[in-house]
């Protein structure tokens, strides 16, 4: 694995520290959007590997899409948008008139700053020496403060087990020196995985060349300026959307939840020491 | 913006797209973010924590700087967070996936994670509130006159523990709002910095309250002490319903919908803001403008209405915040990076 410097800037000029905050040595993906045909491969191969069980699959009416979201069984999910109609797609990709289908596999984003990680009480949720976010599910306790840590929505409760859960980046496979099974089973390689070293230079090689070919709505999503904003400095698991990120369920710029701990305990400080000059002047002896 | 390019839907967003209208752009109305399965185990548990620790405080405060008659707030806010302590560590238990494993929480103290230092603060506190509630107790008899344990107890410098005890309290009072303010749920967040000051208010508001009530009901208190805890209570819930409606007000339209719409904005609205905090004022300030104390029953009511507004105060933010992390407007609302959420 080559070595990533991010305060020198060997992972590019263009993307030195300012554009993410990914330590030395960190592992992740690139998800393209305009590479991916909704085949759902990735989503099989996660099961697959993981171990983990169906879904209560039923018809969602939303395009292909019959997950909906990131669970705690589904770590993968292709999210479906279909475009239809006057001034959607046209604006996206200028070369599809009127209509346009975008596909996008969602996973976690294994953030730089992570709410999750911030907020797990019990230290289940560790950091480990691929730069990953991993729950250890021998210490959760399934106490769900994760869940809405996460500006994101991607850890989850099971049901069956009680525990938290969400995609380990295949911590296993990288032990071992393999690629998480959802990069290997993508069929176009839109699923990338690599250092981010060589992922972000790849990315907005990838950006510059659709921009050229007219898809110029072409952006990445989750560096420090979109996605990874707010103290989270950069998502590891990053992606090359066309479209606003809302439309395929991303919060434009999310923050750190964490952010504001400690401006919050100041206040109830704050407040707790007038409470107290307050019982003092009403209940003292006069 | 630290890019070097330009993003196609922002120069859009940009000529005469308004936040709004990202806002309304979602994915077939899915929520965004993920909401917790927090139910009436840890509603139930916010109010009594808070309870405990607010009446633990104010009681401890009362006993330190009091009269004689000062004392029976010590003894009853004594029991008061006693009791109410006693449920919270099963409630907290009961509601996690894996109720065996909830010892893993003493593994680690994270600073920046408010339900860690809240496990703790709850730890210390259980020390201090069962170690006054003991002393409280020898000395009224209840554990036997003669025994060793009884005696040791008798001779516990119980203002000393108090005194030490009182930041515990206070913390207990305020770090669930704290707690709620650290995650992503739009209607926790916004205002987040003014969660854990409300919960403490309400804390302290529901723990006067409940000390008031007792006493109301008890013969031989006096009406000067009633009033002095009448005083303080009013004090608190006036303190409690500005901030509340400054918060709210804060919030914006599509993030506050949770606390305006539907039967939750019913309750927000008339349980929360009429009968909880609204009533028990008028009827305190009724009294004292006829220029006399008011009755014991009035008093009582007051109380007992303060007390029952601040627990559905504990529900209506804990419901509200779940239907907003439901509500994907709302979650990209305030990830629109157009408005600040410092506040």
């Amino acid at each position: 694995m080559r070595e990533l410097d991010p305060a020198n800037g060997s992972i590019g000029p263009e993307s030195s520290a300012a554009n993410t905050g990914a330590r030395r040595g960190a592992l992740g993906f690139v998800t393209d959007v305009t590479l991916c045909i909704g085949c759902k491969a990735c989503e099989v191969a996660c099961k697959q590997w993981n171990d983990l069980p169906m879904d209560d699959l039923g018809l969602t009416g939303h395009s292909y899409d019959n997950t909906n979201d990131l669970g705690a069984t589904t770590w993968r999910h292709v999210a479906f948008v279909e475009q239809f109609g006057q001034g959607r797609g046209s604006q996206s990709m200028s070369n599809a008139p009127g209509s346009n289908w975008l596909m996008l596999s969602d996973v976690c984003k294994h953030c730089v700053n992570a709410g999750c990680l911030e907020a797990c009480p019990t230290g289940a949720i560790i950091r480990t020496e691929f730069d990953t976010v991993v729950i250890q599910q021998d210490i959760c306790n399934g106490c769900g403060y994760c869940l809405p840590a996460c500006p994101f929505g991607v850890p989850a409760l099971s049901q069956t087990d009680g525990k938290a859960h969400k995609c380990t980046l295949c911590y296993d496979r990288l032990k071992d020196g393999l690629e998480p099974a959802c990069a290997k089973a993508c069929p176009t390689d839109s699923i990338q995985f690599g250092p981010i070293a060589e992922l972000m230079p790849r990315a907005r090689k990838r950006v510059t060349t659709l921009r050229e070919r007219g898809v110029e709505s072409a952006y990445i999503y989750g560096d420090r300026a979109v996605g990874g904003t707010g103290g989270i400095s950069g998502l590891n698991a990053f992606f090359v959307l066309i479209d606003a990120p809302e439309v395929y369920n991303l919060p434009n710029m999310p923050e750190l939840p964490q952010r504001k701990t400690m401006a919050s305990y100041l206040t109830t400080i704050g407040t707790a020491v007038a409470c107290g000059v307050a019982t003092y002047l009403t209940l003292r002896n006069r | 913006m630290t890019s070097t390019y330009r993003r196609g839907w922002e120069s859009r967003r940009g000529s005469g797209r308004s936040v709004e209208d990202a806002s309304r752009t979602n994915y077939y109305g899915l929520p965004a973010i993920h909401k917790p399965h927090w139910n009436w185990l840890i509603i139930a548990y916010f109010f009594l924590g808070g309870l405990s620790g607010g009446s633990y405080a104010v009681g401890s405060i009362a006993g330190l700087f009091g009269d004689r008659e000062s004392r029976k707030i010590a003894r009853v806010g004594r029991y008061i967070s006693f009791l109410a302590l006693l449920p919270s560590p099963i409630l907290l238990i009961l509601d996690l996936g894996r109720p065996e494993r909830f010892h893993h929480m003493l593994r680690v103290l994270k600073v920046r994670s408010p339900m860690s230092v809240g496990v703790w603060v709850l730890l210390i506190f259980g020390a201090f509130c069962s170690l006054s509630a003991a002393g409280q107790a020898a000395q009224d008899g209840l554990l036997g006159r003669r025994n060793g344990a009884a005696r040791l107890l008798r001779a516990l410098p119980g203002h000393v523990v108090g005194a030490l005890g009182i930041g515990s309290g206070f913390a207990l009072g305020g770090y669930g709002g704290t707690l709620l303010s650290a995650t992503a749920v739009p209607l926790w967040t916004k205002n987040g910095v003014l969660l854990g000051p409300l919960f403490l208010l309400s804390a302290v508001s529901s723990a006067t309250a409940s000390i008031t009530l007792v006493l109301s009901l008890a013969r031989g208190t006096r009406p000067t002490t009633l009033a002095r805890l009448e005083r303080l209570e009013s004090l608190a819930l006036l303190s409690e319903v500005a901030l509340l409606l400054f918060t709210q007000s804060r919030l914006g339209r599509t993030i506050a919908r949770p606390l305006v719409k539907g039967r939750l904005g019913l309750i927000h609205h008339f349980g929360v803001l009429g009968l909880g905090l609204a009533a028990p004022l008028v009827l305190q300030y009724m009294a004292a403008f006829r220029g006399e104390a008011p009755s014991r029953v009035v008093t009582a009511l007051a109380s007992a209405l303060a007390l029952s507004g601040g627990a559905l105060f504990r529900y209506v933010i804990v419901t509200a915040g779940r239907l907003s992390a439901d509500d994907p407007r709302a979650t990209f609302d305030l990830a629109s990076g157009q408005s600040p959420t410092a506040w």
